[in-house]
């Protein structure tokens, strides 16, 4: 299935006129797809890389992707295999769209660190049939929609709460004599602890 | 046939084992001399992307500076899967310099040579950043005087 989409990447590159490298390896490991993109003949390639990032493992054989999640040391790999290729941007293909989402999350994360190199430039993870933009929308956008919604359903809860449990003051102004009675009398009735219920003359 | 799966199943682990076994040995004197020269020394440094086997933590001299990470990471075998992630975790783990432990001297010039064979165009130029050794040679240096310290001391006065 990857093949497939690595197939198709050759392809798309060819269509807009890139030149395409396969299976290539500079010196620090094999890189699956590589656009060439020569935008301006005054200006240098920009390398796009494309690795694959399967289950199977060199020696242990351990299998990582059982519940759709690759390990932080692949990602890693990966992505300095991409950089110390040269590469302007290493993308890590996936199987599906749940594993990329992961890739890039972890992407992210490891980003967040602070460390010099900001990883979530560089790399990015994709599934094979993806047609939407694989960019992770930073929390910080996010946010502010969150926070719209939040303040909303914050003002409905104020509404009923006022409306409900409006403060004694302000409910007496507005109540006529002999209903402030009956609720008195309502309040007295059933305020008391059992044992010490008012006896109501017949 | 149940003793082939068996044998199957335990020589991962007994390779595991072994390059565990080295790593330490590879680790042992590096932990001793920072120790040794005063620095903090911590053990598999990680605040998430995977272990850095020693770190030395030193300040340069001043309060207002920040502490220097001196990372060590140890190679058992040569390959470039290794050397890539031995980067990205040092990097990720804001390693200020990183040293790659070897144990033999072949395997320095190996690692070295796929260090600086990066092409030119590359974002980052690795070789400021990482340094490779074996523990011997790290040892030894270490009660070296460099060149500028001897002349110092002859001249009485102070490396500047």
């Amino acid at each position: 299935m990857t093949h497939h989409y690595l197939d198709k990447l050759v392809q798309a590159g060819k269509e807009k006129g890139f030149e395409i490298e396969q299976n290539v390896d500079y010196g620090a490991g094999p890189v699956d797809v590589v656009w060439n993109m020569n935008l301006h003949s005054a200006l240098p390639n920009i390398k796009f890389g494309f690795v694959k990032l399967g289950a199977e493992e060199g020696q242990g054989a351990s299998q990582d992707t059982e519940d759709n999640q690759l390990s932080l040391r692949k990602i890693e790999e990966a992505a300095f295999r991409g950089i110390r290729s040269g590469l302007d941007k290493v993308y890590l293909v996936t199987e599906n769209e749940e594993m990329a989402k992961s890739v890039s999350g972890k992407i992210e994360w490891l980003a967040s660190h602070g460390s010099l190199i900001r990883l979530d430039a560089i790399s990015l993870g994709l599934y094979p049939e993806q047609q939407e933009s694989s960019v992770v929308i930073p929390s910080q956008k996010r946010v502010p929609e969150g926070e719209k919604i939040r303040k909303e359903k914050e003002r409905e809860r104020e509404e009923k709460f006022d409306e409900y449990n409006r403060p004694k003051g302000e409910r007496r102004d507005k109540e006529r004599e002999e209903e402030k009675i009956e609720r008195e009398l309502k309040f007295d009735e059933n305020s008391r602890p059992k044992g010490q219920k008012k006896v109501l003359d017949d | 046939m149940s003793q082939q799966g068996q044998n199957s199943h335990t020589e991962p682990e007994r390779w595991a084992q072994e390059r565990l076994q080295s790593i330490d040995t590879l680790k042992a004197p590096i932990i001793q001399l920072g120790r040794d020269m005063g620095y903090e020394v911590i053990e598999n440094h990680d605040l998430g992307a995977g272990p850095v086997h020693i770190t030395w933590v030193f300040k340069p001299g001043s309060e207002s500076l920040p502490d220097m990470r001196l990372g060590f990471i140890c190679l058992t075998e040569f390959s470039n899967s290794s050397i890539n992630e031995g980067i990205a975790r040092a990097m990720l783990n804001l390693i200020d310099k990183l040293v790659f432990v070897v144990p033999t001297e072949t395997m320095t010039k190996e690692v070295k040579d796929a260090i600086e064979s990066m092409p030119d165009t590359s974002i980052l130029q690795l070789r400021k950043f990482v340094t490779v050794l074996t523990p011997s040679t790290l040892v030894s240096k270490s009660g070296i005087r460099g060149s500028r310290e001897r002349r110092s001391a002859q001249t009485g006065g102070e490396v500047v």
